[in-house]
C-alpha cells in the first residue's frame, strides 16, 4: 500500500490533476485495492463532516482580513513606515522588505499574499532608488514566506485540523522560530551589504520627527496583531473568534486610515471564497485519504515498514526532511503539506516525536520550498511584479535566506525547545 | 453556444459569492456578538454550530466560483513542457478526474441529506437545526459544481474536436499560465 501511495501519488499530480482530487482518487483506490470495507459508501459523510467545521471557519476569516489590509492600502502605509524606521541599516530598503513581511505576516496568514502586497508596493521602490534587484526581489520573496510561520497562520490552522493539535499551541510554537527566522534575515541581509554594498542599495536616514510618524503610523497594525493573539492567549476567544475579531478590527482601521471602497470590499470577498475553496478541495481530499487509510490498516503496515528500514527514529526524520526538500522544488507548498501529513505524521507518532514540534519543522520545509526553484511560488510572485528581469535573479538573490532557513531546520532539530519552550510554558489547549 | 453556457455559470457564480459574502458577513457579526454578550455574562448560544454549517456552504457553493476562477491547484511542471496535443490531453485527464470526482461526491451526499430528511435528524446540539435544513442547500452546491464540471468538460471536448487548443487549455489552466498565454 506504502508504494501505491507514494507512486500513485507523484504519477497523478505530474498527469496535472487538481491536486484535491488526486487526493479523493487515491483514497478511493485504498477503497477498491486494500480494504474489506467498501469506504466509499462514506465519502458523502466525510465531506460533510470535514467541511461543517467550526474551526476551519477561521481559513475564510484570516484571508479576509488580509484581504482587507490589502485592498484598503494598510500594506503600502505599514510599508512606508517601515521604511523610515529600519531602512538606516546596511542594505536600506531590503530591510523595510522583510520587516513589513514580518508585521504583515503576523496578521494576514498567508505567504503569497505577503509576497505579493509587499513586491507590488517595494519594487517601483528598487528602481526609482538605484538598488540591485536580485537581494531586493529575494528578500521580498523571503520575507513573504515568514506568512506561514508567525501566527496567525492558515497552514497551521490546516496542519492541526488534519492532525487534530491544539491550534493556539501551533501558534504558540511558530512565534519564537518566525521572529527568529526574521531577525536571521536582517542580519544576513546587513552582513551581506556590508561586504559588498553593491548588493544593497544606499542607507536612509530619516529626522527624529519622521520616525516619531512612523511609529506612529504602525501602532493599528501592532494594535490588530495584539488584538488577535492576545483574545486567544488570554482565554477571551478561540482562533475562529480571534479572527472574526481580527476582520472588525481590520475593518475599523481601513476606515480610519485607508481606502476600502466599495468595489475593493466586493473583490476582496470574491478573493476569499476563491482561496477558501481553494484550500478547501485540497483538505476535504486530505481528509477522506486520511480516513481511508486509518481504515484499511496503514498503521500496522508503517510499523512493519519502519522496523525493516532500521534507520532509527533521527535517520528516518533526516529522509522525510530530506524527502521534503526534493518533493518542496515541484509540489505548490500547502498541497505539498496536505498530501504528506496522512502518510507522515503517523510516522513521526510512531517515532515518538512531538506532533506540536514537527508542525512547526514542516512549516520552515514548506517555507523553503516556496523560495526554491523549479516552484517556488513567491518567487513567481514576486517576479510577475517586477515584470522585467528573469526569475533566476530572485531565485539567486532568496538563497542567503534559504540558507538561513536550512540553519534554522538544524537548530530545530538539536533544539526542539525553540519551538516547544513557549506552548510547554503557558498552559494552553 | 458553449460560450453562453460557461459565461451564464460564470454570473451565477458571481451572484452567488455576493450572497456568500453576504452569509460571511452574518457570520462574523454574529460571532463578535457572542463574544461581547459572553463578556457581559450571557451567550447568545450556537454560534460554533452555525460557524460550522457557514463552512460547510462556502465550500460546497464555492467550488463551481473557484473552478470559474481557474483556482483548484494543479502541478503544472509536465504541463508547461509539453505541446499543444499533449496539453491537451493531460487538460482532458485533469478536467475528466475533477468531473468524475465531483459527481461521485455529488451522488454520495444524497444519502446524507434524504437520511436526516427521513428520520428526521436534528443536530446534537441546544439549537436542535434540523440538518436537512442545511444539508439541503449544501448537497445543491456540491450538484450545481458536478453541472458545472460537467459543461466545462463538454466544452473543453467540442473545442478540442475543433482543434482550438489553445481555446481548450485557457478552459481549464491556471490563471498564471493564461496570463503567460497572453503576454
Amino acid at each position: 500500500m506504502i508504494s501505491f501511495l507514494s507512486i500513485g501519488l507523484l504519477a497523478l499530480l505530474a498527469l496535472s490533476i487538481p491536486v484535491g482530487i488526486v487526493l479523493f482518487v487515491l483514497g478511493l483506490g485504498i477503497d477498491i485495492f486494500f480494504s474489506a470495507f467498501p469506504l466509499d459508501k462514506a465519502l458523502g459523510r466525510m465531506v460533510w463532516s470535514s467541511s461543517n467545521s467550526s474551526t476551519l471557519v477561521a481559513i475564510p476569516f484570516f484571508i479576509l482580513l488580509g484581504e482587507i489590509l490589502v485592498r484598503s492600502g494598510i500594506a503600502k502605509r505599514t510599508y512606508e513606515a517601515l521604511d523610515r524606521l529600519v531602512s538606516w541599516l546596511p542594505g536600506g530598503l531590503v530591510h523595510a522588505n522583510i520587516a513589513t513581511s514580518t508585521m504583515f505576516s503576523a496578521t494576514s496568514g498567508s505567504s503569497v499574499a505577503t509576497a505579493a502586497t509587499v513586491s507590488t508596493v517595494a519594487m517601483p521602490q528598487a528602481r526609482d532608488l538605484g538598488y540591485d534587484e536580485k537581494l531586493f526581489s529575494g528578500a521580498i520573496a523571503a520575507g513573504g514566506t515568514l506568512g506561514i510561520m508567525i501566527p496567525p497562520s492558515i497552514n497551521l490552522i490546516v496542519y492541526g485540523f488534519l492532525t487534530q493539535s491544539s491550534i493556539p499551541q501551533l501558534f504558540l510554537a511558530g512565534l519564537i522560530p518566525g521572529l527568529l527566522l526574521a531577525f536571521a534575515f536582517l542580519v544576513v541581509t546587513a552582513i551581506i551589504c556590508k561586504v559588498k554594498p553593491a548588493l544593497g542599495g544606499p542607507s536612509r536616514h530619516f529626522s527624529l520627527a519622521e520616525r516619531a510618524k512612523a511609529t506612529l503610523d504602525l501602532l493599528p497594525i501592532v494594535i490588530l496583531f495584539v488584538v488577535i493573539i492576545g483574545s486567544i492567549y488570554g482565554g477571551i476567544a478561540t482562533p475562529t473568534e480571534a479572527a472574526s475579531v481580527g476582520v472588525l478590527g481590520a475593518l475599523i482601521i481601513s476606515f480610519c486610515f485607508g481606502q476600502l471602497s466599495f468595489h475593493a470590499a466586493i473583490e476582496a470577498v470574491k478573493g476569499t471564497i476563491k482561496i477558501t475553496a481553494m484550500i478547501m478541495l485540497v483538505i476535504l481530499g486530505a481528509s477522506f485519504l486520511n480516513f481511508t487509510l486509518a481504515s484499511s490498516g496503514l498503521a500496522n503496515q508503517l510499523e512493519t515498514f519502519l522496523q525493516e528500514l532500521g534507520l532509527g527514529p533521527y535517520g528516518l526524520l533526516l529522509t522525510i526532511i530530506a524527502m521534503y526538500i526534493i518533493l518542496g522544488m515541484f509540489i505548490e507548498t500547502l498541497s505539498l503539506m496536505v498530501v504528506t501529513i496522512p502518510i507522515v505524521v503517523p510516522i513521526i507518532v510512531q517515532l515518538n516525536f512531538d506532533v506540536i514540534w514537527f508542525g512547526i519543522l514542516m512549516i520552515v520545509l514548506v517555507e523553503m520550498a516556496l523560495i526554491t526553484p523549479p516552484v517556488g511560488l513567491n518567487l513567481y510572485v514576486v517576479q510577475g511584479a517586477r515584470g522585467k528581469g528573469t526569475i533566476s535573479e530572485v531565485m539567486l538573490g532568496a538563497l542567503p535566506y534559504v540558507l538561513m532557513m536550512a540553519v534554522m531546520l538544524v537548530l530545530l532539530v538539536l533544539f526542539p525547545d525553540i519551538a516547544l519552550w513557549l506552548p510547554n510554558s503557558w498552559a494552553v489547549k | 453556444m458553449g460560450r453562453q453556457v460557461i459565461h451564464f455559470i460564470s454570473t451565477v457564480n458571481r451572484i452567488v459569492v455576493l450572497l456568500l459574502g453576504g452569509l460571511l458577513a452574518i457570520g462574523i457579526t454574529g460571532v463578535i456578538a457572542d463574544i461581547t454578550l459572553r463578556k457581559l455574562g450571557s451567550s447568545l448560544g450556537g454560534t460554533d454550530e452555525l460557524s460550522g454549517y457557514l463552512m460547510a456552504l462556502l465550500t460546497a457553493w464555492g467550488m463551481s466560483f473557484a473552478l470559474s476562477q481557474h483556482a483548484h491547484i494543479r502541478i503544472e511542471i509536465l504541463l508547461d513542457k509539453t505541446a499543444a496535443l499533449g496539453r491537451a490531453v493531460l487538460d482532458a485527464i485533469a478536467l475528466m478526474a475533477l468531473t468524475i470526482v465531483a459527481t461521485l461526491i455529488t451522488i454520495k451526499s444524497w444519502p446524507v441529506i434524504e437520511k436526516s430528511w427521513l428520520l428526521g435528524s436534528t443536530a446534537n446540539t441546544p439549537l436542535e437545526t434540523p440538518l436537512w435544513w442545511v444539508q439541503g442547500p449544501w448537497f445543491l452546491g456540491w450538484a450545481w459544481f458536478s453541472v458545472s464540471c460537467w459543461v466545462y468538460f463538454i466544452c473543453f471536448v467540442v473545442l478540442c474536436l475543433q482543434k482550438q487548443w489553445d481555446e481548450s487549455h485557457k478552459l481549464i489552466a491556471g490563471r498564471q499560465n493564461i496570463e503567460e498565454m497572453e503576454q
